[in-house]
């Protein structure tokens, strides 16, 4: 603020009674220039002339006293009150005026008009509605002054019209009074608007960065390594974790693209590594991939953008080496077991059978019978240790289908000399047929298949008490062919339907210990159905039997494929 | 007649037995060997009709004695049966072998796939 603007400006409370207060100093400034200068100008006049006379002396007094009394004003209005000042001015001025010409022209004649100035000069200078007051007082100067002269009369019509000036002046004080308080109030409800929206913003700053906060304790507290991949394919977000699983340090990886950070990493799998990141919806499944020292599976998200062609990539790395090193000793340890488990009773099974055929010599009938059942045993045993490797192969996803051609009528002679003699123990009718339709020659694993067919079929025995178990082959359609065991057991529930194929389940295990088995057959029989892409189906009737049927892609034999 | 050979390649002694006793009641005359090394010796020797080789050896393994068969022009006419306990390994060898077991190998079944192989080329 300048120093004039100090000088004006009055602090107050009521900012309409602040106005006036200013514009009264202003008032009363203007006055006090214009009573020094009048000053300097008298005291020039007394200088040039000799003598002074009463009128330049009256002068100086009166320009004197001017000043006097703005200072004073000044200074009630500084500290005291406003309107005591403003309204000490007036009637100041309104009492003055009375002076300023003739009593008969003040009362009556041209100096009348003068009284408007401090009727208007209230209504600026004070609460509008006291101009009423200053005309009623102006009037009764008039009429003073009237009456301190023989034969004047007041104006009367003067004295309304002062009414009139002061209605005027009051309506226009109070409009712009009016107007004032409009403003005002707009800029509280503008003011408290702003606050509102500031605190709301507020808010939701604080919001966001707690749960920026948040996610940012989240990626550095996390094992999973997290790279945010911008749009140009360099990294710019890494968290503290890919520093270990990648094994370089921070100024090595922000900045990278993937391939500087694949260096450690063979080209066909960088090939993968890269084809993730093109996918452009859906999140592909993670990929393993060795990485240096260790297996990391990797995950790739898109950056979802508010604007189009911005973007970016999320990679997750996961550390999997302890998984993949399990998986890989599971293999071993299958593949070692498989050895050793199958030789003693390879040995076992094969010299019973020397027994049996009487290399050694003729055996008597109870010797034959107790060797017969020694064989028995140990292909029950085999058939046990065979499905437990299965489901140990199953489990490392290790199981692999060959494809060879095979000829299914011999597929179904292999099944007849393993199945015959339990099914004519248990005085079933064994019955295996082929359609006329079904191709000499297909392509599949007759192993495996034969595999499901001994399973099928030997279930279907141990579960059946009288009647017939009977294996046929035929196509399907021209895709298609099938493989079904029709039983006349006792039939599957439904609701057993459900979970018949899972691992060691049996409908009820009572039944599992009177026919053996540790419930595995079907379980591993689904699964070689899935791995040669085909498809199993159950119907049952409770009481009447069960049909199992194999659905399989029918796949005709090409130049190119193995014998078997 | 003087009956054929057949070399039977096989660690364990108990399942060697069975092995000799198979191609001995199919009509070969059998020597058996229990080590990848003796073995390799032997076929350098005198070719046999017949061999039964399991490739899970200590030392000199099943995979190389095979590779030696095939390469050696004097053991060209040896029809060779391999003995597996496990299908990966197996997988590998169509075309090796005239012949891929899959243990456990019964005394009936090699008996008879080697009365097959008597009847060729006589």
């Amino acid at each position: 603020m300048t120093i004039l603007q100090q000088l004006i400006t009055v602090p107050s409370v009521d900012p309409d009674d602040a106005r006036r207060r200013r514009l009264l100093n202003i008032v009363l400034v203007t006055f006090a220039t214009l009573a020094v200068v009048g000053l300097a100008v008298s005291l020039l006049r007394t200088r040039a002339l000799t003598i002074a006379s009463s009128d330049e002396l009256f002068a100086f007094y009166g320009y004197l006293a001017f000043l006097v009394i703005a200072a004073g004003l000044y200074v009630v209005n500084r500290n005291w009150s406003g309107t005591a000042a403003s309204l000490s001015l007036v009637m100041l001025l309104s009492i003055l005026l009375a002076f300023v010409d003739d009593p008969a022209q003040i009362a009556d004649g041209r100096s009348l008009v003068v009284f408007a100035i401090p009727v208007v000069l209230a209504s600026v200078l004070l609460p509008a509605y006291l101009s009423f007051f200053v005309a009623a007082l102006c009037s009764g100067v008039i009429t003073l002054v009237a009456l301190s002269v023989p034969g004047v009369i007041p104006n009367t019509f003067a004295m309304v019209v002062y009414f009139a000036i002061a209605v005027v002046s009051w309506l226009s004080g109070r409009g712009l009074e009016q107007a004032l308080r409009d403003v005002r109030s707009l800029n509280n409800e503008l003011e408290k608007r702003v606050q509102d929206r500031t605190r709301d913003l507020r808010e939701a700053l604080t919001r966001e960065q707690t749960e920026a906060r948040k996610n940012q304790a989240i990626l550095q507290s996390i094992a999973d390594g997290v790279i945010v991949f911008d749009e140009l394919g360099r990294a710019n977000v890494a968290n503290p974790a890919v520093n270990g699983l990648l094994e370089r340090p921070p100024s090595r990886i922000l900045g990278a693209t993937i391939d500087e950070l694949m260096e450690s990493v063979t080209p066909e799998n960088q090939a993968e590594v890269k084809s993730l990141f093109n996918v452009s919806t859906n999140q592909p499944a993670p990929l393993n991939v060795e990485w240096g020292d260790r297996t990391l599976s990797l995950s790739v998200a898109p950056l979802v953008a508010d604007q189009p062609g911005v973007g970016g990539s999320v990679v997750v790395f996961r550390d999997v080496s302890r998984e993949a090193e399990i998986s890989r000793m599971k293999s071993i340890i299958v593949a070692m077991v498989s050895h050793e488990l199958r030789t003693p009773l390879n040995a076992v099974q094969g010299l019973a059978e020397i027994l049996q055929q009487g290399v050694y010599g003729q055996l008597a009938e109870k010797q034959q019978q107790t060797i017969d059942r020694i064989i028995l045993n140990t292909k029950r045993l085999m058939s046990l240790v065979r499905d437990l490797l299965d489901q140990a192969q199953i489990e490392a996803g290790t199981l692999k289908i060959e494809s060879v051609i095979f000829s299914p009528s011999e597929l179904l002679d292999s099944v007849r000399e393993v199945v015959t003699g339990m099914a004519r123990q248990k005085n079933l009718q064994f019955q295996l047929s082929i359609s006329d339709n079904l191709p000499a020659a297909l392509v599949g694993d007759p192993q495996r298949l034969g595999q499901i067919l001994i399973n099928l079929s030997t279930n279907a025995i141990k579960f059946t008490e009288t009647g017939s178990v009977k294996v046929s082959l035929d196509l399907q359609d021209s895709a298609h062919w099938t493989m079904a065991v029709a039983d006349t057991g006792p039939g599957i529930p439904i609701s057993a339907e459900a979970y018949i194929f899972d691992a060691f389940r049996q409908i009820d295990s009572s039944a599992g210990r009177r026919h053996g088995g540790i419930g595995l057959g079907l379980s591993i029989v689904k699964r070689l159905v899935n791995v040669m892409e085909g498809d199993i189906k159950l119907s049952s009737r409770i009481g009447r039997g069960s049909t199992f049927t194999v659905i399989l892609p029918l796949i005709h034999p090409s130049p190119h494929t193995i014998n078997s | 007649m003087q009956r054929p050979l057949a070399i039977i390649v096989e660690d364990d002694p108990d399942l060697s037995t069975v092995f000799a006793e198979a191609v001995q009641a199919a009509g070969f005359d059998s020597e058996s060997f229990y080590t990848g090394d003796s073995a390799l010796k032997r076929l350098q020797g005198p070719a046999p009709r017949l061999l039964v080789l399991d490739l899970h050896l200590p030392g000199v393994t099943g995979d190389h004695i095979l590779e030696f068969v095939n390469e050696q022009p004097h053991l060209a006419g040896v029809q060779v049966i391999v003995a597996s306990a496990d299908d990966r390994s197996a997988q590998a060898l169509y075309g090796k072998a005239s012949l891929v077991l899959l243990k456990p190998i019964s005394f009936i079944q090699l008996r008879d796939l080697a009365l097959r192989f008597i009847g060729q080329d006589q």
